[in-house]
């Protein structure tokens, strides 16, 4: 056989074999693909674990004197494929194919001690950090993060950290949990003090899940556990070792047990990892004086909106998303989509008893500039940004969450900004945003130590921040509330001298949007307006205010008045740096318009009053003279007509 | 779809203009156009012999003259040349000189409709239009040279524009009318001022053609 022979048959089987691979990961089990039926069927099933070599495991069955936590893959695998939920959008983050879209909401990696408050992302979203660039493995960022997915992504990736395989082993993946969404079980336990995000901080990885559902309880930590420790032959009396108890009364006599699965995600699940919470002057910060989106309090879920198949593609609802989303309902789950649509075959409008608006007034124009939610959505804008808290940054529902107002990180909204701006456009055709509309965000300004070169700055590794600045900012005080310390500038300059000495290249701090570095003689040198130094912007989406409650309703002036907050209010620079804390940035600044036009604009409303009645007298004379003079033409008609009959 | 229909409108009506100089050309423009030109320029100056009233009417005309430009300018050349909406500081100066323009165009129609009526000296005038549009012939009736019935048209037509021009504008400034009819009153707003440019432009020219 010659070799062309054999080259032909390798590429044949690469190519079979990857077909296999393709139709084995594409192929749609039981329960993915619905019979038309409106009924969601009972999920009474027998429940798996993992076995060592991370196969599917034995049947848990409720007289295992040891028994292991069950597997959400090899559990529910039996009817549903999941190597196709992984591509879903809350699981696919590590995948580098997947587009990366909008800019969304950041991980934040704060702490006070160093200084240090920096957006991290695995998406390509300009302005945040990948984990790895601050020396966060998937392992580690789990750890930290993993507290507010639901599952999957990094924490499913096998490290190649010497130090941590060991670990990984013991800990477990932590794999998609299927029930951090799904599960309409009251019991389901995302935050409580056993619940999934105290067990992936214990590094329970393999437990988290388990540990979420109503009918097991997790106690022990993993991360407490000596390496060589094997959770498969569990040793009874090692203390603190990752053990699950299955309540006994959740299986029936076949083992098996009844979940309260829905294919509707309820809001709560939504809640746990998207909920915001806006600290006003008024300090409402209770969620009984808060108003949940209209959409809701007109009876419609996350989920009529945000929706998916079975790929998990999950909608994220803005305009653009046309353009890189393979989900069909993508066209029709923006808000024009369903507030606007213009069905060409059969009527689309009202969908969902979405009213068609009538906006009266409100000049076309604005919606060439504006998003929707520019108006509607996140909170009434004031004369300054406030601190804002999500889920995800504040670690917002898990226990012993720090509830001052001032804690790390700082996010700041709402920011009125254009689409395309201070980083929040990046490669329009990866992103495709709304490039220029304006529409309100949340900002991060970032804090971190880096090394610059040229004008690119990249982040210090935490090993040698926590090393270098935890050494230099070791007497520092650190605030009960969580806020930034009491940093000065020669501090900042000492810290970057120190460091300069521990890294190769030239250490910078950036902060505040600006960049600190030193000259030959040591005095700190302050750069505004560096491209590094930049906030990271990302949109509010919600909450959706209703019509009566959208900016303009009033009048004009909600907006275009000299002193209205969204083209001039006040936009918080949020620094470590105690000098620099009461700094401040216009709204306009962050928009595409010059300020002095937006001035001169606004301040012209206060005489279109004038020019309305102007306007209307002018014509109400015009119209009198034509009125006067019609009517003694027809006289002068009528007269004609009269003589010529005599 | 506007751009176009704008452009050629207005290179029709500037064409037409054009070949009615070219038709019955002023001799004396061609022998003496820079005096031409001048005695143009005159007619922008207040006459000693116009009565007070007169000197207002006057005042008025020219200053609705300069807003007409102004707003012309900034209504089209973001429209026509650039292709896109009105918007910043030309939205500005096109806001802020459109209400003097209703102003002048009031005072004016309080001024001129009485001089600007249809009298018995424009009915051949008329007759002969009708005829010509008809193909009827009748009798040759000597035309009276002081019959301008063009310039008194071109005034109503003036008058009568303005009114959905500028109500068009202010209406959709209260809060009463949703997108479909903002959409409309803009595109009304839109067309009329095209038309209300035209009129303004054969008006212009009619009332300077006699003098030439």
């Amino acid at each position: 056989m010659n070799n062309g022979l054999k080259l032909t048959g390798f590429l044949c089987l690469l190519v079979l074999s990857a077909c296999a691979f393709a139709v084995e990961t594409e192929l749609k089990l039981l329960g993915d693909e619905s019979d038309g039926s409106m009924s969601p069927p009972p999920h009474l099933i027998p429940v798996y674990a993992e076995s060592e070599t991370g196969e599917k495991g034995e049947q848990i069955t409720p007289d295992m004197e040891f028994p292991m936590p069950f597997s959400t893959r090899w559990s529910c695998s039996d009817c549903h494929n999941y190597n196709l939920v992984k591509k879903g959008w809350h699981f696919n983050v590590m995948d580098s194919n997947v587009p990366p879209g909008r800019p969304g909401e950041p991980w934040v990696y704060y702490d006070p001690g160093l200084c240090l408050q920096i957006p991290l992302s695995y998406r390509r979203w300009q302005g945040t950090f990948r984990p790895e660039q601050i020396g966060l493995s998937e392992y580690k960022f789990t750890k930290i993060f993993g507290r507010h997915t639901p599952g999957g992504g990094p924490g499913e990736v096998d490290t190649t950290e010497a130090d941590e395989i060991g670990r990984q082993l013991l800990s477990g993946k932590l794999e998609i949990n299927c029930l951090a969404c799904h599960n309409a079980h009251y019991g389901q336990d995302m935050g409580g003090l056993s619940g999934y995000a105290v067990q992936v901080s214990r590094e329970n990885f393999r437990w988290a899940a388990a540990a979420s559902c109503e009918f097991a309880t997790v106690t022990g930590s993993a991360s407490q556990m000596p390496m060589t420790y094997d959770p498969f032959m569990p040793d009874p009396d090692q203390k603190n070792a990752p053990t699950v108890n299955y309540h006994k009364e959740a299986f029936n006599e076949n083992d098996e047990v009844l979940f309260q699965i829905v294919r509707e995600v309820p809001n709560e699940r939504c809640y746990y990892c998207h909920s915001d919470l806006y600290q006003g002057a008024e300090e409402k910060t209770e969620k009984w004086t808060q108003d949940e989106d209209i959409h809701l309090t007109a009876g419609l879920k996350c989920v009529d909106c945000h929706r998916n198949g079975v790929d998990h593609n999950i909608i994220r609802g803005y305009d653009k998303e046309t353009d890189i989303s393979e989900n069909p309902l993508v066209a029709t789950s923006t808000c024009e989509g369903c507030h606007l649509p213009e069905g060409e075959d059969e009527p689309e409008a009202g969908r969902l008893g979405a009213p068609v608006p009538t906006h009266p007034g409100i000049p076309t124009v604005h919606f060439d500039r504006l998003t929707c939610t520019a108006c509607h959505s996140g909170p009434w804008p004031g004369e300054q940004t406030t601190l804002t808290k999500t889920s995800r940054a504040h670690r917002l529902g898990t226990p012993n969450v720090n509830k001052a107002a001032e804690g790390l990180p700082h996010v700041i909204s709402p920011v009125f900004a254009s689409q395309g701006q201070n980083g929040a456009g990046y490669k329009p055709e990866l992103l495709a945003t709304e490039n220029g509309k304006i529409a309100p965000y949340k900002v991060l300004w970032p804090a971190y130590w880096g090394i610059i070169e040229q004008d690119n700055v990249e982040p210090v590794e935490l090993s040698v921040v926590e090393k270098v600045i935890g050494g230099a900012f070791a007497d520092i005080e650190l605030a009960a509330t969580g806020d930034w310390p009491q940093i000065n500038k020669e501090m900042i300059a000492e810290a970057i001298k120190a460091l300069s000495e521990a890294v190769a290249g030239r250490a910078v701090y950036i902060a505040g949007g600006k960049l600190y570095s030193t000259d030959e003689s040591g005095n700190l040198v302050e750069q505004d307006n560096h491209p590094a130094a930049e906030p990271y912007l990302w949109p509010v989406g919600h909450n959706v205010r209703p019509a009566a409650q959208a900016l303009g309703v009033r009048y004009c002036t909600d907006c275009h008045a000299t002193n209205a907050p969204f083209f001039f209010g006040d936009i918080k620079i949020d620094s470590p740096i105690a000098a620099e804390r009461d700094s401040l940035k216009r709204m306009i600044e962050f928009q595409d318009i010059s300020p002095s036009y937006a001035w001169a604009f606004a301040a012209s409303f206060v005489f279109r009053p004038w020019l309305k009645i102007v306007a209307i007298g002018s014509c109400a004379v015009m119209a009198g003279v034509l009125l006067l003079y019609a009517l003694r033409a027809l006289a002068c008609i009528i007269k004609a007509l009269a003589s010529e009959n005599k | 779809m506007y751009r176009t229909i704008s452009i050629i409108a207005f290179l029709i009506t500037l064409g037409g203009i054009g070949l009615n100089c070219f038709l019955r050309p002023c001799k004396e423009c061609w022998r003496h156009p820079l005096k031409k030109l001048v005695q143009l320029f005159t007619m922008l100056f207040i006459e000693q012999k116009l009565s007070p009233a007169g000197v207002f009417r006057k005042l008025v005309y020219l200053l609705a003259l300069l807003c007409f430009v102004v707003l012309a300018i900034t209504g089209f050349y973001p429209t026509l040349v650039l292709g896109e909406h009105i918007s910043g500081y030309l939205l500005m100066i096109h806001a802020t000189f459109a209400p003097v323009l209703a102003i002048c165009l009031a005072v004016l129609a309080v001024m001129w409709a009485r001089n600007c009526r249809l009298n018995s000296n424009d009915w051949p005038w008329f007759q002969r239009i009708v005829q010509r549009v008809t193909l009827v012939q009748s009798a040759d009736e000597e035309i009276s040279c002081k019959s301008c019935i063009g310039q008194k048209i071109a005034f109503w037509l003036i008058i009568f524009l303005a009114l959905p021009l500028i109500l068009s504008s202010v209406l959709s400034m209260f809060p009463y009318f949703g997108t479909y009819w903002q959409e409309l009153l803009l595109s009304l707003h839109r067309y009329t001022a095209l038309v209300f440019a035209l009129v303004v432009i054969v008006h212009t020219y009619l009332l300077i053609r006699p003098k030439m």
